[in-house]
C-alpha cells in the first residue's frame, strides 16, 4: 500500500456515491423488477390459497422455509467476518467486514419476509409475537418456531445495531464530503462524530462490547433455525447433530456469499487496494475449513442412521441418495458443497478470480439444496408409508425464490450508492501514517 | 362533539355500521378466496312445528341408492337432512350404512340436479304429453330393480297399457338367479349368511364389497372374532384377481379367468370325498377331474384338497362369482350351488329366509329384448326409470339408436346422464328424502321410505307421476282384489273379504295414498292385521318399515346335467379382459357424488377416473409405472386410463373398473373412462352379460390428457416393513404364554419402549396430562375391518369435510380426516391385503401440540387433541411432526357448489384457506351427549352425569357406520367400558407405538391363519403360505425366552444378568 493516502482511501471508497453510472440503474431495475415479481407471486397466493405452491401433504414445507434458511444462513457470514475476527484481530477483517455486514442485515431483511410468505394465513402472522392483547392470545414458547421467532429478531437487531456503530466514523466522512440537505441527513446520521480522541475512546469500547455481544448469536441464530428441525419429530431432522451442522453450513454459504458479492465491486470499482485476493483466499480458507465439518456432518448423519438401526431414520437416509424422486438433489448437494470446494486446496485455484467466483456460486447453490434435501426428501418419505408423496415447486414458489434475490439486491445495490462499502476509518489504520519529507528521508 | 350524549352516540355508531354492512355485500368473486363471509341470517316469522333450532330431528326412512333397500335414519336439521345413519333396527344393515349409502345424501343436494321437468313447460304440460302418448299406443317401461309398491304400481300401469315393464340391474345377479332356478327349481336367489362358517368361500362375489349388505359384513366379522364363536374364519378366494373380499382373504386361489366353474366343481368332488356325500349331486361329479383342473387354472390339486378340506370339516359359507368376475356367471352359479349341496349348506348357510327378492328381475337378455323392440319401431313409449342403459350397455348393443326409434322416451331421472337426449322428456322423481315409497328388497322385510325433508326443487316421484298419466290418459282401473282375498271370498263368502284389503288402483288421488292403500292390503294383513291400520302405519314409519320371517321355499337339489362348459375367450390380445364394479360407484349411477369419486377406492386407493389393474411383472415389463396412462385395446374397442400396478392380479388378465366415464352426466362424473366402450353384448345361457368375455391388448400412451390419469391417493403400496401395522398368526394368539406380554404379543415382539426406562421412571419427559372424568378412546379391531370405505365417507358427511376435486387430490391435498391405510403385503400368489383406518390418534403426548407457535392445538381434559381452527396461522409445523400423518391443510377456500351447501353439519363449523385441521372424534357428538349427561347434575333426574358406555360405543361417525363393528369408541377412564376391555386384548398395539406418543385410538392386530410368529419375520407375514425364512427365527426365539425369564424376574434386572452371563 505504497501509494495509498489517506485522502486517497476517502476519495476511492466514496467514489460510488457520487459518481454512477446506466449500470448502475439498471442492476438497480432489474432488482426492483424480482421485487415486483415476488409481490405478483405473494399476490396470488394470498387471493388463491396456499395451494399455489406445489405442497403435497404431508410435506407440508418446501421452497419457502428451505429459502428462509437459506438467507439466514447467509447472514452467518458477515457477523462473523465482523465481530468474531475482529476480536482475534485478524486483519483480513478491514477491507471486506462492511459488505458482508451490510449483506447480512439484508440477508435477515429477506429471511423475515419468508415466515409471512409461508404461514396459511398471512394476515394473522403478526400472532406469533407475544404482546398483551385483549384476545388473551398467549404464546406457546415450547416450539421451536417460537425460538425462531426470538432468535432472529435479536440476530438482526443486534446485528443492526453493531452494523450501525461500525458505520458511524464513516458516514462523518460521508458527511464532510457533502453539502446541502443530504449533508444534514449525514450529519444527523453521523451522532455529531468528530473524531477526537475521546469519542474514538468510548466508541472503541461500544465496538468491542457489541463484538463480543454478536459473538454468541452468531452461533445460537442458527442453532435455533436448526432446531426447528432436530426437535421435530420428523426422521432426518430429528438429530442432535443439527446445531453444529447448520452454523458450520451457515458460515461456509456467507462466506462464499461474500466471496461472490465482493469480487464484482472491487473489480468494478477497483478497490484492489482495500480488497485483493489476500481476502479472498482467507474467506476460501474459511469455506474449506466450514465446507470440511459440513461433509463430516454428513457422513456424521448416515453412520448415525445406520448405526441406530431405526428403520425409519434409515429409510430417509437411504431415500434420499437412492430415491427416485430426490437424489439428484442429494448428489447436487454432496457436489455442490463437499467436491467442488475440494479445488481450493490448491492454492492456485484459491487465489484465481474466476474460480473464486465459479465455484462461491456452485457453493450457494449447493447450500439451498441442502435445505431443499433436508426438508423435502423428510417430508415426503414419513413414518407411514401411505402417506408417501412427491413435492416439487411450482412457479409461484420459484418466483418468490427469484424475487427474494431481487429484494436482496435491491437493498444491497442502494446500500453501495449510500453509505461506504469498505470500512474507510479502519483501512486507514492499516494505511501507513503521512510522513514528513525528512521522515521520508530518512 | 363535548354535547354528544351516550344516547346520540350509540344511534350514530348503529347507523354507520349499518351503512358500513350493507356496503360490504360481497361481489360474486370466481376466486376461491373468503375472508370474512358475509351471509344473511333470517329467523322463522313462523316456526315450524317440531322444528327446535338446534335439534335435530330424525326420521326413519330408506336408502335406494341400490336395490337392497337398507333402513336409514335421516337427521334433519332445520328443515334440511344433513346426515344418513343406518337403521339400528333394521335386519338388512342393522345400524350401519355403506359408503354407497352415506353418499346417497348427496343425491338429493347435487347442483346437477333437474329442478324441472325438461322437454315440457311445466308439470301439466308434461303429464299431459305423456297421457297422449300413452293412450292406445305401445308402452314400455325399463327401469331399475323395484319392489313394494312402486313395482304394483308399475305393474297396473303396464296392465292397463298392454306394455312391458323390464326391471334390470345391469349389475344384478343374473347368474345366480338362472342356477337356482335350474339347481333348485325355485325362482329367486338364496341368501348367504355367514353366521357360524369356519370357512368362507368366495369365487368372486363380492360378499364384503359391493354386493354384500352390512348384515353380512357383520356376520362376517363375528365369524373373524375368537370372542364371538371361540373361532377365527378363514376365508378363501378364487379368481383371477384380488377384489374387496379376496383382499380380506386368508387364502387366495389365483385361477386363471374362464376356469372358476371347473374350480368349483373340483372342490366339489374333492369335498365330495372328504365328507362321504352321495346326494343327487355326486352324479354331476362323476367326470370332474380335479388334478387337470388344478393345471388348467394354474393351480395345486394339494391346494384345492386343502381347501376342500376346510370346506369338508367346519360349516362354511360358498359364494359364487359376482356379476363381473366370471365368463359365465350361470355356470360358476350353477357349480357353486353344487359345491354347496355337496358342502351341506343348503338351508344353513345358504338360506331363502329373507332372501333377496328378485320378482319382476329382468336379466340382460330381457333388457335387450326389449331395446331390439325398441329398435325395431315396435315401442311408442318407453320409460325409463333411474337407468343409463346407454352408459350400462356396450356400444354394439345400439342402446342410443334404439331410444330414438321410440316416439316418447321418458326419463324419470334426477340428474343427466348418456341415456338423456334433447328429445326426451324427462321427469325429474325427486331424491329418496324428499319422496315417499317402500320396498322389500328380501322376503319379510318391507322398508317404508319417510319423506323427510321438503322437495328442494319442482319435482313429482315416479308414483305419483305415473297416477297422473293414468288420470289425464283414461286408464283408471278399479282396485284390484288380492288373490288370498278372492280365494277367501270363494271359500267363506262376502264377508271374509274387508273392503280395507282391496289393493289399490289407479284411480287413487296421489302415490301416499296408493303407498297407505296397498301397506293396508298387503303388509298389515301379513302382520295379521294387529290392532287398527292406523297405529300399525304408524309404527312401521318410527320403526323405518315392517319385517317379519316370510316363509321359504323348500330348496331339494334337481339338477341333472353339469353346468355348461366355459366358453372360449375370444377377441385379440394377450390378456383377459375383466371388469369389476366400483364399489362406491356401481354401475354409474353414482358417478356424480364426489364423495363416491373422492373416497379412494380402498384397494387402489385411486379416486377420480378409470383404471386398469395390471401385475407388476406385467406393468414392469412394458415399462409402465404408477402415474403413466395405457391404451386398452379390445375387439369391440379402445380406451385409455390410468393403471393400479399390485403384484397379485394375475399376468395374463386386467382387469378395468367399471363406473366412470359418463359423457353427460353431471360435473363429477366425467372423468375416466367407460368400460363398457371395450366390450362386446355377449350373454350367457342364463341370460346374464358376460363381463368376462374378451382378450385385450395394453400399451403405454406417452402424453396422455391428466383427466385419463388415475389418481392415486396412497403412497406406498406395502408397509415398507415398518412398524405401522401387525397381524397376529392364530397359533400365537391361542398360545397361553403369548398372553404373557404385559402390553400384549405385538408390544412383547416389538417392545415400544424399553423397559428398563419405563421401570426407572425415564421414559416421559412429560407427567401425563389429566383427564378427569373423560378419556375418550378408540379401538379398532382390524381383524373385523373390510376396507368397505364407509368409515371415511360418514367422516366426510359428518365433518363438512371438502371434496378437492382430481387435481388437488392429485397432489395428495384429500382431506379426508381418515385415511383408510392399505398395505399390500407378500407377493403374487398369496396376497396379505391389511386395511388400517388410520385417524388423529389423539395422543396423551401429541407431538403436534408442542411445536404449534400459538397454542391452536392442545390438549383438553377429556383426552382430545383439540384443534382451534380461529388461532391457526398456518405454520403446518404441528402437521410436519405428526408421525401418523392426519393432519390436513386448507390450501384454499374450498367450496361446496350451490346447494352442496345446504347439506352442510351446523353443528360443525366449514375451515378457511390457510387453517390446518384433522379429526376430532367428532367432538360435536362428544359435546352433545356429554351435555345429556351433564345435565342430570342439575334436572334432578337423578341419572348418571358421566356419560356410560352404551352412548359412547358408537359415537363418533366412523363407528356409527362401521358395517363390520370394527370400531368401538367410549371413555378409557371407565374400566368396564368396552374400549378398555379392547385395549387389554393380547392383540392390542399402538401405532408406531416406539415413539411414545400415548395415542388414544389402538388397533387390534389381524389374526392371520399362518404358522407361528416365532418362525416368521415378526410383522411381516405373507398370507397363508407360510413363507417363512425372513432370517428373523432365531431373534424371535430369543425374544419368546427372554420373556419366559422375565416373568419370573424382574425384567431389567434379567437383561442384565444375560448380558452378566
Amino acid at each position: 500500500m505504497n501509494q495509498v493516502t489517506y485522502g486517497k482511501v476517502t476519495r476511492d471508497i466514496l467514489r460510488p456515491l457520487f459518481k454512477t453510472s446506466a449500470a448502475y440503474f439498471a442492476i438497480l431495475g432489474l432488482c426492483a423488477a424480482g421485487v415486483g415479481l415476488l409481490g405478483f407471486c405473494w399476490y396470488v397466493q394470498l387471493t388463491q390459497g396456499l395451494g399455489v405452491a406445489g405442497y403435497a401433504p404431508p410435506v407440508f414445507w418446501g421452497v419457502y422455509i428451505t429459502t428462509f434458511v437459506f438467507w439466514i444462513g447467509i447472514g452467518h457470514a458477515g457477523t462473523l467476518i465482523s465481530a468474531i475476527l475482529f476480536l482475534f484481530r485478524s486483519k483480513w477483517r478491514t477491507g471486506v467486514y462492511r459488505a458482508s455486514e451490510a449483506m447480512t442485515i439484508f440477508a435477515v431483511m429477506t429471511a423475515g419476509l419468508f415466515p409471512a410468505l409461508h404461514v396459511g394465513r398471512a394476515w394473522n402472522a403478526y400472532w406469533l409475537f407475544p404482546y398483551p392483547n385483549q384476545r388473551e392470545l398467549w404464546q406457546n414458547f415450547k416450539s421451536p418456531l417460537m425460538w425462531d421467532v426470538f432468535a432472529v429478531s435479536t440476530y438482526f437487531s443486534v446485528s443492526t445495531i453493531f452494523f450501525y456503530i461500525g458505520l458511524i466514523p464513516d458516514i462523518a466522512a460521508v458527511r464532510d464530503k457533502t453539502s446541502g440537505l443530504i449533508n444534514k441527513v449525514y450529519g444527523a446520521m453521523a451522532l455529531g462524530w468528530r473524531g477526537t480522541d475521546r469519542q474514538w475512546r468510548h466508541y472503541m469500547a461500544a465496538y468491542g462490547f457489541f463484538a463480543a455481544f454478536c459473538t454468541p448469536l452468531v452461533l445460537s441464530v442458527h442453532s435455533v433455525v436448526s432446531w426447528d428441525f432436530a426437535m421435530a419429530q420428523t426422521m432426518g431432522w430429528h438429530s442432535t447433530l443439527f446445531p453444529p451442522y447448520f452454523v458450520a453450513g451457515a458460515i461456509f454459504s456467507g462466506c462464499a456469499m461474500v466471496i461472490t458479492l465482493l469480487m464484482p465491486l472491487t473489480l468494478i470499482f477497483k478497490w484492489d487496494d482495500y480488497i485483493n485476493v489476500w481476502h479472498f483466499e482467507s474467506l476460501a480458507k474459511m469455506c474449506l475449513l466450514t465446507g470440511g465439518i459440513l461433509t463430516y456432518a454428513y457422513g456424521c448423519e448416515y453412520f448415525i442412521a445406520w448405526y441406530s438401526d431405526n428403520p425409519y431414520e434409515w429409510g430417509i437416509f437411504h431415500f434420499r441418495a437412492v430415491g427416485e424422486d430426490y437424489a439428484w438433489v442429494f448428489y447436487m448437494m454432496v457436489f455442490c458443497n463437499c467436491l467442488a470446494p475440494l479445488i481450493w486446496w490448491f492454492k492456485k485455484m484459491r487465489t484465481n478470480y474466476t474460480v473464486l467466483f465459479i465455484v462461491s456460486i456452485i457453493i450457494n447453490i449447493g447450500m439451498w439444496f441442502e435445505r431443499y434435501n433436508i426438508i423435502a426428501s423428510s417430508l415426503a418419505h414419513q413414518f407411514d408409508p401411505n402417506a408417501w408423496t412427491y413435492y416439487a415447486p411450482t412457479w409461484v414458489e420459484i418466483g418468490i425464490l427469484i424475487g427474494s434475490f431481487g429484494w436482496f439486491g435491491l437493498w444491497f445495490t442502494l446500500f453501495i450508492r449510500v453509505m461506504p462499502a469498505v470500512a474507510i476509518a479502519e483501512i486507514k489504520e492499516l494505511v501507513r501514517p503521512p510522513l514528513k519529507k525528512d521522515e521520508v528521508a530518512a | 362533539m363535548s354535547n354528544l350524549n351516550r344516547r346520540d352516540f350509540l344511534k350514530v355508531l348503529g347507523v354507520t355500521s349499518t351503512s358500513t354492512v350493507v356496503a360490504c355485500d360481497p361481489p360474486a368473486s370466481p376466486v376461491t378466496r373468503t375472508l370474512t363471509p358475509i351471509e344473511n341470517v333470517l329467523p322463522y316469522v313462523v316456526q315450524p312445528e317440531q322444528i327446535v333450532p338446534g335439534l335435530p330431528t330424525w326420521f326413519a326412512t330408506q336408502c335406494n341408492e341400490c336395490d337392497k333397500a337398507c333402513g336409514v335414519l335421516a337427521r334433519n336439521r332445520e328443515g334440511r337432512v344433513v346426515k344418513l345413519e343406518g337403521n339400528p333396527d333394521h335386519p338388512v344393515n342393522s345400524g350401519s350404512l355403506c359408503a354407497q349409502g352415506l353418499a346417497g345424501i348427496q343425491a338429493t343436494y347435487s347442483p346437477d340436479r333437474f329442478a324441472a321437468p325438461q322437454g315440457a313447460a311445466s308439470w301439466e304440460e308434461a303429464i299431459a304429453k305423456v297421457a297422449g302418448a300413452v293412450k292406445g299406443k305401445k308402452v314400455a317401461w325399463l327401469g331399475k330393480h323395484r319392489t313394494g309398491s312402486l313395482a304394483a304400481l308399475v305393474g297396473q300401469l303396464m296392465d292397463a297399457t298392454g306394455g312391458t315393464a323390464v326391471m334390470w340391474e345391469p349389475l344384478g345377479e343374473h347368474g345366480l338367479q338362472a342356477a337356482t332356478k335350474a339347481v333348485f327349481g325355485i325362482d329367486g336367489v338364496p341368501r348367504f349368511d355367514p353366521t357360524g362358517s369356519h370357512t368362507i368361500v368366495s369365487f368372486g362375489y363380492e360378499l364384503l364389497g359391493s354386493q354384500g349388505t352390512p348384515a353380512q359384513y357383520k356376520a362376517w366379522a363375528d365369524t373373524r372374532d375368537p370372542k364371538q364363536g371361540g373361532f377365527v374364519s378363514r376365508t378363501v378366494s378364487v379368481g383371477a384377481r384380488v377384489g374387496s373380499t379376496a383382499a380380506v382373504a386368508d387364502a387366495h386361489l389365483a385361477a386363471a379367468p374362464g376356469t372358476e366353474t371347473d374350480v368349483a366343481m373340483a372342490l366339489a368332488k374333492l369335498v365330495a370325498a372328504k365328507r362321504g356325500y352321495s346326494g343327487p349331486a355326486a352324479a354331476l361329479l362323476a367326470g370332474v377331474d380335479p388334478a387337470a383342473v388344478a393345471s388348467a387354472a394354474g393351480l395345486t390339486v394339494e391346494r384345492l384338497e386343502e381347501v376342500a378340506g376346510w370346506i369338508a370339516a367346519h360349516p362354511s359359507t360358498i359364494v359364487p362369482g359376482g356379476p363381473a368376475t366370471s365368463a359365465s356367471a350361470t355356470a360358476l352359479a350353477t357349480a357353486v350351488l353344487v359345491l354347496n349341496e355337496v358342502a351341506g349348506n343348503v338351508g344353513k348357510s345358504l338360506t331363502f329366509e329373507g332372501a333377496p327378492n328378485t320378482a319382476g328381475f329382468g336379466t340382460w337378455a330381457d333388457a335387450k329384448a326389449l331395446l331390439d323392440d325398441c329398435a325395431a319401431g315396435k315401442v311408442d313409449v318407453l320409460f325409463v326409470d333411474g337407468l343409463d342403459p346407454v352408459f350400462s350397455m356396450p356400444a354394439d348393443a345400439g342402446v342410443a339408436d334404439a331410444l330414438g326409434k321410440v316416439g316418447l322416451v321418458v326419463h324419470f331421472a334426477d340428474e343427466p346422464n348418456d341415456s338423456i337426449t334433447s328429445e326426451a322428456l324427462v321427469l325429474p322423481p325427486g331424491s329418496t328424502l324428499e319422496s315417499w315409497g317402500d320396498a322389500e328388497a328380501h322376503a319379510g322385510v318391507h322398508t317404508l321410505q319417510q319423506a323427510a325433508m321438503n322437495p328442494l326443487h319442482s319435482t313429482r316421484p315416479v308414483g305419483d307421476v305415473i297416477l297422473a298419466v293414468a288420470k289425464a290418459a283414461g286408464l283408471v282401473t278399479a282396485p284390484e282384489v288380492a288373490e288370498e282375498v278372492e280365494q277367501a271370498v270363494a271359500a267363506e263368502g262376502e264377508e271374509a273379504a274387508p273392503a280395507a284389503l282391496a289393493r289399490p288402483g289407479l284411480d287413487s288421488p296421489h302415490y301416499l295414498a296408493y303407498l297407505k292403500g296397498w301397506w293396508q292390503a298387503v303388509v298389515w294383513d301379513k302382520a295379521g292385521r294387529p290392532g287398527d291400520f292406523q297405529t300399525f302405519w304408524t309404527d312401521s314409519l318410527q320403526r323405518g318399515g315392517f319385517w317379519t320371517e316370510a316363509p321359504a321355499p323348500e330348496a331339494s337339489f334337481q339338477l341333472t346335467s353339469a353346468p355348461a362348459a366355459s366358453p372360449e375367450i375370444g377377441g385379440s390380445g394377450d390378456k383377459t379382459l375383466l371388469v369389476w364394479p366400483h364399489p362406491f360407484l356401481g354401475d354409474g349411477r353414482h358417478a356424480n357424488r364426489p364423495w363416491a369419486q373422492e373416497v379412494p377406492e380402498p384397494l387402489s386407493s385411486n379416486t377420480w377416473g378409470t383404471w386398469v389393474e395390471v401385475n407388476s411383472k406385467t406393468a414392469e415389463s412394458m415399462g409402465v409405472k404408477r402415474d403413466d396412462t395405457v391404451k386398452l385395446t379390445t375387439a369391440a374397442g379402445s380406451l385409455e386410463c390410468g393403471v393400479f400396478i399390485n403384484p397379485s392380479i394375475r399376468e395374463d388378465t386386467v382387469a378395468l373398473v367399471l363406473g366412470n366415464g359418463k359423457k353427460s352426466g353431471g360435473r363429477y362424473a366425467s372423468y375416466g373412462a367407460n368400460a363398457m366402450g371395450v366390450l362386446g353384448l355377449s350373454v350367457d345361457e342364463g341370460g346374464a352379460f358376460r363381463f368376462v368375455g374378451t382378450k385385450a391388448s395394453l400399451s403405454k400412451v406417452e402424453g396422455a390428457p391428466a383427466k385419463n390419469k388415475s389418481i392415486r391417493y396412497l403412497g406406498s403400496l406395502t408397509n415398507e416393513d415398518r412398524g405401522v401395522n401387525y397381524v397376529v398368526s392364530l397359533e400365537d394368539y391361542n398360545d397361553p404364554e403369548a398372553a404373557h406380554g404385559a402390553h400384549g404379543i405385538i408390544a412383547m415382539h416389538h417392545p415400544p419402549v424399553d423397559q428398563r426406562l419405563i421401570d426407572r421412571g425415564l421414559h416421559d419427559m412429560y407427567p401425563e396430562p389429566n383427564h378427569p372424568t373423560y378419556r375418550f378412546a378408540m379401538a379398532v379391531d382390524l381383524n373385523r375391518c373390510t376396507g368397505c370405505g364407509a368409515c371415511s365417507t360418514a367422516c366426510f358427511s359428518e365433518n363438512n369435510i371438502p371434496v378437492v376435486g382430481p387435481d388437488e387430490v392429485r397432489k395428495s391435498r384429500h382431506m379426508g380426516w381418515l385415511r383408510l391405510g392399505r398395505y399390500w403385503q407378500g407377493d403374487s400368489e398369496f396376497p396379505d391385503v391389511r386395511f388400517q383406518p388410520n385417524m388423529c390418534q389423539q395422543c396423551s403426548h401429541a407431538p403436534c401440540e408442542g411445536v404449534c407457535p400459538v397454542l391452536a392445538t392442545y390438549h383438553n381434559l377429556d383426552g382430545l387433541n383439540a384443534m382451534i381452527y380461529n388461532r391457526c396461522v398456518g405454520t403446518r409445523y404441528c402437521a410436519n411432526n405428526c408421525p401418523y400423518s392426519s393432519r390436513r391443510f386448507n390450501y384454499h377456500s374450498y367450496k361446496w357448489p350451490e346447494s352442496f351447501n345446504l347439506m352442510l353439519n351446523p353443528e360443525v363449523v366449514t375451515r378457511e384457506m390457510g387453517v390446518m385441521e384433522k379429526c376430532t372424534f367428532c367432538v360435536q357428538r362428544i359435546r352433545e351427549v356429554k351435555d345429556v349427561y351433564r345435565d342430570n347434575r342439575y334436572n334432578g333426574s337423578g341419572g348418571p352425569t358421566v356419560a356410560p358406555d352404551a352412548a359412547l360405543k358408537k359415537l363418533t361417525a366412523c363407528a356409527q357406520a362401521c358395517p363390520a363393528d370394527a370400531i368401538t369408541f367410549g371413555n378409557a377412564n371407565d374400566p368396564e367400558a368396552e374400549v378398555s376391555k379392547l385395549f387389554e386384548d393380547k392383540r392390542t398395539y399402538k401405532m408406531l407405538g416406539e415413539l411414545n406418543t400415548k395415542p388414544g385410538v389402538r388397533y387390534l392386530a389381524r389374526i392371520n391363519h399362518v404358522p407361528s410368529m416365532l418362525h416368521h419375520g415378526g410383522g411381516d407375514h405373507g398370507g397363508d403360505h407360510g413363507d417363512g425364512g425372513h432370517g428373523g427365527g432365531g431373534e424371535h426365539g430369543d425374544a419368546k425366552h427372554d420373556s419366559k425369564d422375565a416373568s419370573g424376574h424382574d425384567g431389567g434386572a434379567t437383561h442384565d444378568g444375560d448380558a452378566a452371563h
